[in-house]
Order: structure tokens, then C-alpha cells, then sequence
């Protein structure tokens, strides 16, 4: 019983992210205004490491590789790691053995968190060429 | 005991695992755990949801999905220490802190939804 309700709870998850793949495909989340804003940006006026990453991927799904690239370049960067990592753990679920996987020792794991504030904090600093990670700023060079 | 294929926490009678069902005697390491370093033996994976807690931290809520890179940070650390319920115990917080971003992600999606609902009605209700 318990498996079953797991392995549903596992394919409502695949479908959600097949569903926001087609969505951001079709819908574009810098003009449709039907995906929620940025809480972080909204709240405060900041960009947060994730800010851009939706028209990031609107914008791959499209083919274009240097739009995204100015939307949100960590997004661009993780995102073939997310893919594999999530086809993964996917297969682990379903036939208890995921893709082969080199181990990931922490410290990569916590540069990775770094990383991620870091670039978080950089695009929102008014100098040149920080500025130039916010999302899109890189379209007006 | 945990299993040497999925992380499962099994009794220590068990022959399968309860998760994945691999032969639970026949895979015991032949070397024992110890807390010495860099030995891990092959095949050992405990879920460290690293990806989740990537896409919470970028998707749903900032400040709920670090702590969810660092308890996946844990995970390997301590398995790499050969510590498997310590990486066990650091799994479960990472799913519990993704489970949390995505939690509070959703609601914010949710609110956001009702408002433009509200916003749409009072302005037909106003024309």
C-alpha cells in the first residue's frame, strides 16, 4: 500500500515538472503575467539567484542560448546537473538504481551553496560589470 | 542496519530490504564502517535530495532551501566519514527543509493567485 501511494506521489511529481516545462514553453514569464512574480524581489527589490531563471528557461526551451544566458546565467550552468540528477533520481525511484553517479564530496556541495549566494549578492551590486548579472542586463551590452 | 543499496533503515534480522529488496546478508561489507575517512564502501548511496534542494533554493524560497544544500552537504559528508545514521538522520532534514521551500513556495504561488482573482473582480465590478 505504501508503495503504491509512493510511486503515485512520484509520477505526480514527473508530471508537475513535464507541466511547468510546457508551460514555460508556450507562455512567456516576461510578458504573460501568469507566473508568480519573485516573493524575494517582489518583497524586497532585490534579485535573487534564482530572479531571471523562468525567462531563462522560456528562453532555452526556445533555442536561445544567449537570451538565457542574460536572464540568468546559473541557471543555464546547473541546469544540465539538474536534468541528470533529476533523471536519476527518478530511475532510483522506479528501478531502486540510479544513473551512475561520482560521488559528490561536501566541500563541492557546500562551494555550490557559495556559489549560489554569492552570485545572488553580486547582482545586485550597482558596479560594472556586477551589474551586468541581473536579469537581461547582459541583452544591452 | 541500512541498506547498502538504497539507505533504507532496516531491522537487523532483515534479509531483504524493505525499500528496494536487495539481499540485505549478502551485502555486508567486508570491511566494517568506521568513522576513519575516505573508505566508503561501493554501492553505499543515501538520498541526499541535493537537486531538490537546488531547485527549492532557486524556485520556491530562498532562505528554506539553504538550509536544504547544507544538510545535503552533510549527508555526503558524514557518509564519506562512514557514518550512514548520521547521513541518514541528515537526509531526512534535507527532504523536511525542501518539503518546507516548496511548502511555503506553493503558498506563495497560491496567494498570489487569489490576489489577481480579487484584483480581476473588483475591476469588473467596477466597469
Amino acid at each position: 500500500m505504501l508503495t503504491i501511494s509512493k510511486n503515485r506521489l512520484q509520477a505526480l511529481t514527473l508530471a508537475a515538472f513535464a507541466g511547468a516545462a510546457v508551460m514555460l514553453r508556450v507562455f512567456d514569464p516576461a510578458t504573460s503575467g501568469i507566473f508568480p512574480p519573485c516573493p524575494v524581489h517582489y518583497l524586497t527589490g532585490w534579485y535573487c539567484p534564482g530572479c531571471g531563471s523562468l525567462r531563462a528557461i522560456h528562453q532555452l526551451l526556445h533555442g536561445n542560448l544567449r537570451v538565457a544566458w542574460a536572464m540568468n546565467p546559473l541557471t543555464v550552468v546547473l541546469l544540465p546537473f539538474l536534468a541528470y540528477g533529476l533523471a536519476s533520481f527518478s530511475l532510483f525511484e522506479i528501478r531502486g538504481r540510479g544513473l551512475p553517479q561520482p560521488f559528490l564530496r561536501a566541500v563541492w556541495i557546500r562551494a555550490l551553496c557559495a556559489a549560489i549566494i554569492l552570485f545572488g549578492i553580486a547582482r545586485n551590486l550597482p558596479l560594472h560589470p556586477f551589474d551586468l548579472l541581473a536579469p537581461g542586463m547582459m541583452l544591452h551590452l | 542496519m541500512f541498506c547498502t543499496q538504497c539507505g533504507a533503515n532496516n531491522a537487523d534480522t532483515a534479509a531483504v530490504c524493505v525499500q528496494c529488496g536487495r539481499n540485505l546478508q549478502a551485502a555486508t561489507p567486508a570491511v566494517p564502517l568506521q568513522a576513519t575517512g575516505v573508505v566508503l564502501p561501493p554501492g553505499v548511496t543515501v538520498q541526499n535530495y541535493l537537486v531538490f534542494a537546488i531547485l527549492a533554493t532557486v524556485f520556491c524560497c530562498l532562505p528554506a532551501g539553504i538550509p536544504a544544500i547544507v544538510y545535503a552537504a552533510q549527508v555526503n559528508g558524514k557518509l564519506q566519514a562512514g557514518d550512514l545514521a548520521g547521513a541518514q538522520a541528515a537526509s531526512n532534514n534535507a527532504k523536511m527543509w525542501c518539503l518546507i521551500s516548496l511548502g511555503l513556495g506553493l503558498g506563495i504561488i497560491v496567494l498570489y493567485v487569489i490576489l489577481i482573482m480579487v484584483g480581476v473582480l473588483s475591476g469588473i465590478h467596477r466597469h
